[in-house]
Formats: structure tokens, C-alpha cells, sequence
């Protein structure tokens, strides 16, 4: 029997990465729910998240607060991005087959790699923990990093906004309202094409900042944004396609499964995701808490 | 006029005398495109004749490719044996799979054929005791040709070339034959209630059509095809490798269908020959594929979303139209 | 008729120019990682690669003949790989083969190379298969160091450290595993009082090494060996640090895999875990040799960077020894040039280095140092810095 400081420090290890694949999945996860598209370029804008974030750091240096600004920049400029996409280009696919919409996305996923290779070449890059970040404490005879208890803390607490958001805001309720029928929403009054981009704009955002807050604790390397991607579905599929606790759940999920596999069958831990997702697809294909689309 | 001339025959004919050439290159390049068809053309079916979206035909590529591999590699089983094993190991993997997947829907249903695509590419990956794990398994030996020496004598045309050429005959052969197996499936009764499931599936149900079983028979032929081309790609690639049943290689058959036209029996092809010319082509430039290829798709998406045959098709009817007015 | 009309269409459609000069310059494929993770030593081997070329061709090349290389990228796949290594060889008529990167890339070409007969050089997979007896054939030759040598240059150095509970980590794939069995059996062998206490075997590009970092403290080793290599020790150590990892097993660990290279210190900066021990290929600052000290400087200006990349001397040594043994043969037919290989010594920047005959195999140390801060530079450095020669515990 393992001792229990063990179970608690891998359950916490498998708690903080599933909030940063919470942040990064949520934002896929409401783009579905909104524009029933699963967009493969979801990993190419946390890569970008986390390229613009390394080179907003270069730029400002590392003082006091510099992280968070370029952290925000970051996430920022893949928004802003994601807008210009979707209102370029991504909004003329909305009508046509689900087939041309993935294949875009997948388009894009090749376009922004090559894009980032020419901008930041293929050498790896990293980016320093924050400063008043840096150390660790103790708990349970477990050491516990101050950036991650940040993380730990910070990812529930952008749910709890976007909760709010939902729930209690004009805003929201639209969105809620297009996740479930959109075909009546433009009846109602409700400027779609508005809300489609400022939705994309959204996901996007999650998506960089995601990509922007994980450089302290990873390398930036060229095909980072096809390793996320992968994850981020799994955990979208298993909570549940356009289910915005579902994605919690599933982040959950995915994190103590990867943090505990390791343990008992190493080798296929990475199968075992996989057949987590094909299970829950073939027992309930809506996801744990999502809902049948119509 | 146009229409009375054999296409498919003279293409055939115009395949097998590649070699001929004498460009070794040219054997190699149109070696890869003929399989790259017929793995292209097995997705055509599902995608283009079923309208189901599969984002894991890479599977039965991968699986048709590690069955000849192992078999002839490590069984030393002949190519006759071993070849067909990869379709018929194909299609029970398929129908496992694919009894699944048929029973859900739309982006579900690419979901769930993506999930089983990444099974079978992690146990590729990591059983390395039988797949070889992530170094594959190099050095697939070719089909015994030795026979064709001994009958040379009486049929003086055969003799002469190298085993990679002989491999490339037998490459054209079969995939002809899986070409033409294919075409009376499409042209089957069979095959028009695919089209028709694809156009209306609640019309198929109410007039007593089991859609469920017929997309679960289109899935099964799809992935078989699928795996035969995987099967010739292990032998032409010399080593299968778990790549072939990774998500990407998904999305490089379904660009190479959409790219050729999907729904016209013979776009994916088309698909193949444009797709593997023009990399052979951009390669010797750049480095910078994966974005002239994503550039291209965009393009196609937005501009010419019938794919190479679907605008010719239309060109055609267009240039028609204008002959008959005039 | 027809007959001939169908080949010359083909024949125009696949049109290639046929340029049939008597001095054309002779043609090397370079089958290399450029783009995703392995990208990092990849695209600088290439730069090494084609200085060479440069400074080769502007003396004259070799045989009166110009050397042209044609780089391809491998996408780090060994179907990719071999794809691209057959379209060179039959494409683009190379001679010669220089290049691969990962240990699933160089055997898979190794066979291409076999078929065609056409002399393979492989400057960085490690992996011992590549040039074992039942894979070994007369086109394939290695330049790099192999799993071998590295486990047990390690092993030599982490028999001298006053520990005995060893910890190893390293990812779970050919090279991972070669390289820690190799430093274990050997460890085990010169210094019979060691205990491997623990193993983990992350899984390669893992994205998460917590829970293998607290299931490794949790057995409390005094020392740990890791083979991980670029962006995912990057990863590792941005986890660790914070943990505690590095204090728990005081700084006693040799990462291999070239973790000391000026490319991962400078990466890391001031995260990377100063006064742990580590190898790389290459370091600018080690002036060993005025040779070293003016290819340092020469790469420098034509890579215009202050701190050149220590990979670029595996794409330079790998073109040396093909130029040299070309040189020797005094022909570029591939049997001529792959005898002439057997035994080769030649001068490199980093010292005399010689193929063995019996399994193709170079003699091809890797520098090894304890990792220290140093006012000179933005970041570690290895210091001392020591050559381990492997050519004692090469079989």
C-alpha cells in the first residue's frame, strides 16, 4: 500500500492538469456548443498563446509583473486573431457540410504551424516562472509549487466567471439559447453573426491563455499545438461536446486517470485515455453531462 | 464523343507501361499514387457515397499494413496469403469498429472513428513485442518473384525487370481489380441505396431500408479496401510504421478525396495523382509544405468545393450547354 | 504508335531536367528532422551540414568536383523518411545518403540505403540496432555515439560519485531504453554496490512528468540518471524544480542526451538546475584546440550566432567523413567510397576520430561536465568540461 502523502501528491499532480486542460478545452468546447464546430486550430491558438507570451516576456522583460501583462497580450492577440479568421474566412462555411468546416480548421492547423516555425524557428523556448510565483510550500507532506496552487485557483475561478456570464447576462443567455436552437435565435431579435464572432473571439481567448500561462511549466517546441489538440478532444468528448461543466468533469477525469495509469499500466496509458474516450462515446455520445443534439 | 473512349481501360494499359520508361523514379512515384487511389477511393465510399464523415480511415491503413508486415516478415508467409489476410483481417477489425460508429451521427460519428483510429495507433506504437513499437518494423521483404525467371523463358515479355517493378505490376493489378470490384459496388443496387441513405436517411427508414446495417456494410468494405492498399504500402514503403494509423495521415486521405472530387467515382483518384506530383514538386523548394498545402485546401474549400473532377465535371456540363444553345 | 505517343506524354507530364554535364557536382541527400519537436537538433545539423559544403566548395570541393546537398524534411516520421530518402535517391539522383535523426528514422533508411547501395552516413540516431551485426550491411555508417558508448561514458563518471540508491528516468521508446540498460549494466558492473532503487519510463513527449517525479522522490534515490532529451527535459525540469526534486537527490544527476548543450542551458536560463552533471556533442567555450576554437568561430559567423548551436558539428563531421572517404576512394561509386570508410581517421573539429571496421562505427565521444554559473555568459555552462573517450568500453 502506498503511503498516503504518495495518493495525495499524484491526485494533486492529476488536479493541476486538468485545470490547464480545463482553460484550454473550455474554449473549444463553447465554440462547439455555439457554432457546432470542432476546431482542430484550437491547438495551433494555445501554441500561439504560448509563442506570443515567450515573445511578449522577451520585449518586457522580466520584472515584476510583466508575466501577467504579457500572459494577457498573448491570449489577447490570439483573440483578436480567431476574430479576424472567423470573420474572414470561417463565417462563409457556416451553411455548408461539417466535412469542409473540419477540413478548414485542419487547414489552419497547417497554415499557423509553418506560421510559427518561420516566426520563432524550431529551436525550444521557455519562459521563467513569475516572479513572487517561484517557490513552494507544504502540505500533507507533499510540496506543492505556488504556480500551481495559482493554477488550482484560477481555473475554477474563470468557471465560476464564465458560470456567471451564462447564467445571468443577456449575453449568456443567448449563447445558451444558440447551444440549443439556433435556428429560432435570429427570430428572437438576436444579431447572430455578433454573437458567433464574439463567441470565437471567446474561445480563442481561453484557448492562447491557456497556452500563455503553461509556458512556466513547459517547453515551447514546434508541434505542441497537435499534442494538445488530441487531449483537449478527449476531454471535450468524455464531459461532453458543448457542456461547459461537462468539460470540467471531463478534465478531471482525464487528469486522475493519466496521473494514476502511470502507476499500474505505464505502458498504455496513453491507450487508456483512448479507450476512456471510444467508451464513453459508444455508451453515451453526448458526454457525461452534455446534452443529444437535436 | 468523349464519353465512348475506355478511360479506366487505357489508364490501366498507360500504368502498366510506366516502367517501360525506364525512370525508376517514375515507377516509384506512380507506384505511390496507385495505392494512395485505392486507399483514397475505400474513404470515397464512406465519405463521398454515405456521407459518413470518417476522421479514422487511417486504422485499417495501419491494420492492413501491419498484417502483410508481420505476416511475410515475421511468419514468412507468402504474399498471396498474407495479402488477402490484410483485408480480412481489415474488415473484422472494421465491423468490431464500425458496429459502433454506425450507430451514431455526424461529428459522433467522426468522434468515435477518431477514437478508434488512436487505439489502434497507440497499441501500434507501444506492444513493440509484435508491432515494433515506435521504431515499426523496417525491411518487409518483397513478394517471392523468383518464379517469374523460370517462366521467362516462355513468356520472354516478363522477364527483365527489378523487384521493384515486378511489385509495381502486381500494385496495378490488384488495385485494378479492387477498382473495378468497387465500381459494380457503387453501381449496384446496393450502392445506389448508399447515395440515397446519404441524400435522405429518414426517407430510407420509412420506406423499410435497415440504414444502420447498410452504413455498417459500407463501413466494413470501406476499411477492407483500406487495408489492402495498407497492406501493398508496407511492402512498397519497405517497413510499416505506426504513423500510417495516426490522425494526421486521416486527414491527408480525406484532403486527397476532396481535393480529387468526392462522390465521383474516380476523384480520389485524380486526388492521389495531383496530391503526389505536386509534393514531389513543392518538396524540392521548400520546407514549407504543410503550409502551401494548407493555403490550397483553403482555396478549395472556399472556391472549388467539388474538387478537381467535380469543377471539370461542371466545366463540362457548362461547355455543354453552350455547344447546345449555339 | 500509339505506344510511343502514351510514353513521351507521360514522359512530358513527369518531365524532369536531364542535365548530363561532365563536372556536375556530386549529390548528397540530407534526410533530416525540420519541423515539430525533433526540429531543435535537426535544422542546426543541417546548418553544420552546409557550411561544410560552403567552405568545402570554395576550395575547390572534392575530386575537382563540387559537393550539392539536398535536404529533405523527415517530419520525424520513419515513413516520411523513407519516403523522402527513396524520392532523393531516385528523384534527385543523389550519391550519397547524410542524415536521419531519430532511432526509428536511421534503421528504416538504413534499409533504403541497403536496397539501393548507396553509402548511408547516420551523424545523430543512437540506437544501438542501427549498426547491430544482424542489421549491419556495407552502405550504413554511424558518426554519431551510440547508446553503448553514452550509458556507459555515464556510468564511468556516476562510479566515482560517493552514492549508491540509483534512480533512473528516461522516456519509454528504443533510445530510452537502450541508453539506461547500458548505464545500468555497466554501473552495475564497475561498481557492484549500487542499487537501482527506481525506474521510470515516461512516455516519449509526455506533457506531464509530476506524477513520475513524486513516484520517484517518493523512492528516494541518491542519484538519477535521465535520458531526456530537448524540449521534453526542458519540461521535466520546469516540473521538478519546484517540487523539490533537485534538492531531495542534492543535485546528483547526470542527464545525458546531450541536456548540457548550450541550446538547453540557454533555453532554460535561469530555471536550469545548476550543479546537476550533463553531456552535449559540442560547446563553443571548450577551447580545447585552436582547430575547435576557429571552427567555433567560422560556424559563429555563419550561423551569426554568438553562441552556436552544438549540433551543427554532427551535420559537419557526418559531410567531413564523406568528403574524406570520397577523397580516399578517388571515386564516388558507392562500394569504392564505403571501403574507404572502413578504418577512416580524420581530423574533426572536435579531435582525431576513426569508423571502426568491424561495425561501422565511430569513435565519437561526448563532452561531459558538471553544470555551473558562469559571469561570462547569460547562462550555465559545463565546467570543467571533459571529453570522455569511449574507444575503452566501446564493445
Amino acid at each position: 500500500m502506498p503511503d498516503p502523502s504518495f495518493i495525495f501528491a499524484q491526485s494533486l499532480s492529476g488536479l493541476t492538469a486538468a485545470m490547464y486542460l480545463f482553460l484550454i478545452a473550455s474554449g473549444l468546447s463553447l465554440i462547439f456548443g455555439v457554432l457546432r464546430v470542432l476546431n482542430f486550430a484550437h491547438g495551433s491558438f494555445y501554441m500561439l498563446g504560448a509563442y506570443g507570451a515567450y515573445q511578449l516576456v522577451q520585449w518586457l522583460g522580466t520584472g515584476h509583473g510583466r508575466f501577467w501583462w504579457a500572459t494577457l497580450g498573448a491570449a489577447l492577440g490570439v483573440a483578436i486573431l480567431g476574430g479576424l479568421v472567423e470573420r474572414l474566412l470561417f463565417r462563409y462555411l457556416y451553411g455548408k457540410e461539417e466535412l469542409y468546416q473540419l477540413l478548414f480548421t485542419y487547414a489552419l492547423v497547417l497554415i499557423l504551424s509553418d506560421v510559427a516555425k518561420i516566426f520563432w524557428g524550431t529551436q525550444q523556448k521557455s519562459v521563467s516562472r513569475p516572479p513572487g510565483l517561484t517557490g513552494s510550500f507544504s502540505l500533507f507532506g507533499t510540496t506543492v509549487p505556488y504556480y500551481n496552487l495559482f493554477i488550482l485557483l484560477l481555473s475554477p475561478a474563470i468557471a465560476l466567471g464564465f458560470w456567471f456570464v451564462l447564467r445571468r447576462t443577456r449575453a449568456g443567455r443567448f449563447i445558451r439559447a444558440a447551444a440549443l436552437d439556433r435556428e429560432t435565435l435570429g427570430a428572437l431579435g438576436v444579431n447572430v453573426d455578433r454573437l458567433y464572432l464574439g463567441v470565437f473571439m471567446l474561445g480563442s481567448f481561453l484557448g492562447g491563455l491557456g497556452g500563455a500561462l503553461v509556458t512556466p511549466v513547459k517547453s515551447i517546441v514546434p508541434g505542441m499545438d497537435t499534442e494538445m489538440i488530441v487531449e483537449a478532444f478527449i476531454v471535450v468528448v468524455i464531459g461532453g461536446l458543448g457542456s461547459f461543466w461537462g468539460t470540467f468533469l471531463g478534465a478531471l477525469i482525464y487528469g486522475q486517470v493519466l496521473s494514476f495509469g502511470i502507476l499500474f499500466v505505464p505502458r498504455f496509458s496513453i491507450f487508456s485515455v483512448f479507450a476512456l474516450m471510444a467508451a464513453v462515446l459508444i455508451i453515451r455520445p453526448w458526454g457525461l453531462l452534455g446534452k443529444p443534439l437535436k | 464523343m468523349l464519353r465512348r473512349v475506355p478511360w479506366p481501360l487505357l489508364v490501366f494499359a498507360a500504368a502498366l507501361f510506366v516502367p517501360a520508361l525506364g525512370s525508376r523514379f517514375y515507377t516509384f512515384v506512380a507506384n505511390d499514387i496507385v495505392i494512395w487511389a485505392l486507399f483514397a477511393t475505400s474513404l470515397n465510399l464512406l465519405v463521398g457515397y454515405t456521407g459518413l464523415v470518417s476522421f479514422g480511415h487511417a486504422a485499417y491503413f495501419g491494420i492492413g499494413a501491419y498484417t502483410t508486415g508481420i505476416l511475410m516478415k515475421k511468419a514468412g508467409l507468402a504474399f498471396l496469403l498474407a495479402f488477402p489476410a490484410a483485408g480480412l483481417v481489415t474488415a473484422t477489425f472494421a465491423l468490431v469498429f464500425g458496429f459502433f460508429c454506425v450507430r451514431l451521427t455526424r461529428i459522433y460519428f467522426a468522434m468515435l472513428t477518431l477514437a478508434f483510429a488512436q487505439i489502434v495507433w497507440a497499441i501500434c506504437f507501444k506492444w513493440n513485442e509484435v508491432t515494433g513499437g515506435e521504431q515499426g518494423m523496417p525491411e518487409i521483404p518483397y513478394p517471392d518473384f523468383d518464379w517469374v525467371e523460370r517462366v521467362s523463358g516462355i513468356l520472354p515479355f516478363l522477364g527483365g525487370y527489378r523487384t521493384s517493378e515486378y511489385f509495381y505490376f502486381v500494385t496495378v493489378v490488384l488495385v485494378a481489380a479492387c477498382f473495378w470490384i468497387l465500381r459494380r459496388i457503387v453501381g449496384s443496387p446496393f450502392g445506389r441505396m448508399l447515395t440515397t441513405i446519404r441524400e435522405n436517411p429518414e426517407r430510407a427508414e420509412f420506406i423499410g431500408v435497415n440504414v444502420r446495417r447498410y452504413e455498417l456494410a459500407a463501413f466494413v468494405l470501406a476499411g477492407t479496401f483500406a487495408g489492402l492498399a495498407g497492406g501493398l504500402f508496407g511492402i512498397f514503403n519497405r517497413g510499416v510504421f505506426p504513423d500510417f494509423a495516426y490522425w494526421t495521415k486521416s486527414a491527408e486521405v480525406l484532403i486527397m478525396t476532396l481535393l480529387g472530387g468526392m462522390g465521383t467515382f474516380f476523384g480520389p483518384g485524380v486526388g492521389a495523382v495531383a496530391l503526389i506530383l505536386l509534393n514531389q514538386q513543392i518538396v524540392s523548394y521548400t520546407e514549407y509544405w504543410p503550409l502551401i498545402l494548407g493555403t490550397i485546401l483553403v482555396v478549395l474549400l472556399f472556391a472549388f468545393p467539388g474538387g478537381i473532377a467535380g469543377t471539370a465535371q461542371g466545366f463540362a456540363r457548362w461547355i455543354g450547354r453552350r455547344l447546345g444553345r449555339a | 504508335m500509339t505506344m510511343r505517343m502514351v510514353t513521351m506524354l507521360l514522359a512530358g507530364l513527369l518531365a524532369l531536367p536531364l542535365a548530363a554535364e561532365a563536372q556536375k557536382p556530386i549529390k548528397v541527400g540530407f534526410p533530416m528532422i525540420l519541423s515539430g519537436p525533433g526540429a531543435l537538433f535537426g535544422a542546426p545539423a543541417l546548418k553544420g551540414a552546409e557550411m561544410y559544403v560552403e567552405e568545402l566548395n570554395a576550395k575547390g570541393g572534392v575530386l575537382g568536383r563540387k559537393i550539392e546537398l539536398v535536404p529533405r524534411d523527415t517530419k520525424g516520421s520513419a515513413d516520411e523518411a523513407v519516403r523522402v530518402s527513396r524520392e532523393l535517391i531516385l528523384k534527385e539522383n543523389v550519391d550519397f545518403l547524410v542524415g536521419t535523426l531519430t532511432s526509428a528514422e536511421g534503421p528504416a533508411v538504413s534499409v533504403v540505403a541497403k536496397e539501393n547501395k548507396v553509402v548511408f552516413i547516420a551523424p545523430i540516431p543512437k540506437t544501438d540496432q542501427l549498426t547491430a551485426k544482424d542489421k549491419l550491411h556495407p552502405y550504413v555508417f554511424r558518426t554519431a555515439a551510440n547508446t553503448t558508448m553514452e550509458g556507459r561514458s555515464a556510468a564511468e563518471i556516476v562510479a566515482k560519485w560517493p552514492v549508491t540508491r540509483i534512480g533512473t528516468i528516461s522516456p519509454d521508446y528504443a533510445y530510452g531504453q537502450d541508453v539506461t540498460r547500458s548505464f545500468v549494466e555497466h554501473l552495475k558492473k564497475i561498481k557492484p554496490s549500487v542499487q537501482i532503487v527506481d525506474q521510470q519510463w515516461p512516455k516519449l513527449g509526455e506533457a506531464d512528468y509530476t506524477p513520475f517525479i513524486n513516484a520517484q522522490m517518493a523512492k528516494k534515490p541518491e542519484a538519477v540518471f535521465s535520458s531526456l532529451w530537448g524540449g521534453h527535459f526542458v519540461t521535466f525540469v520546469k516540473q521538478a524544480k519546484p517540487l523539490g526534486y533537485f534538492d531531495a537527490i542534492k543535485y546528483n544527476m547526470m542527464a545525458v542526451a546531450e541536456a548540457g548543450s548550450p541550446e538547453s542551458t540557454k533555453a532554460m536560463g535561469a530555471d536550469y538546475p545548476v550543479g546537476i552533471w550533463a553531456n552535449t556533442y559540442d560547446a563553443f567555450y571548450w577551447a580545447e584546440t585552436p582547430a575547435h576554437r576557429d571552427y567555433t568561430a567560422r560556424l559563429a559567423k555563419f550561423t551569426k550566432d554568438e553562441y552556436p548551436s552544438s549540433w551543427a558539428i554532427q551535420g559537419y563531421t557526418g559531410m567531413q567523413f564523406l568528403a574524406e572517404a570520397i577523397k580516399k576512394a578517388g571515386s564516388t561509386e558507392s562500394d569504392k567510397v564505403s571501403r574507404a570508410l572502413l578504418g577512416l581517421t580524420i581530423d574533426t573539429p572536435a579531435g582525431k576520430q576513426t569508423i571502426r571496421e568491424k561495425d561501422h562505427q565511430a569513435d565519437r565521444g561526448q563532452l561531459y561536465g558538471k553544470t555551473v554559473k558562469d559571469p561570462k555568459y547569460p547562462f550555465p555552462i559545463l565546467k570543467p568540461v571533459e571529453y570522455v573517450d569511449p574507444t575503452k568500453f566501446m564493445d
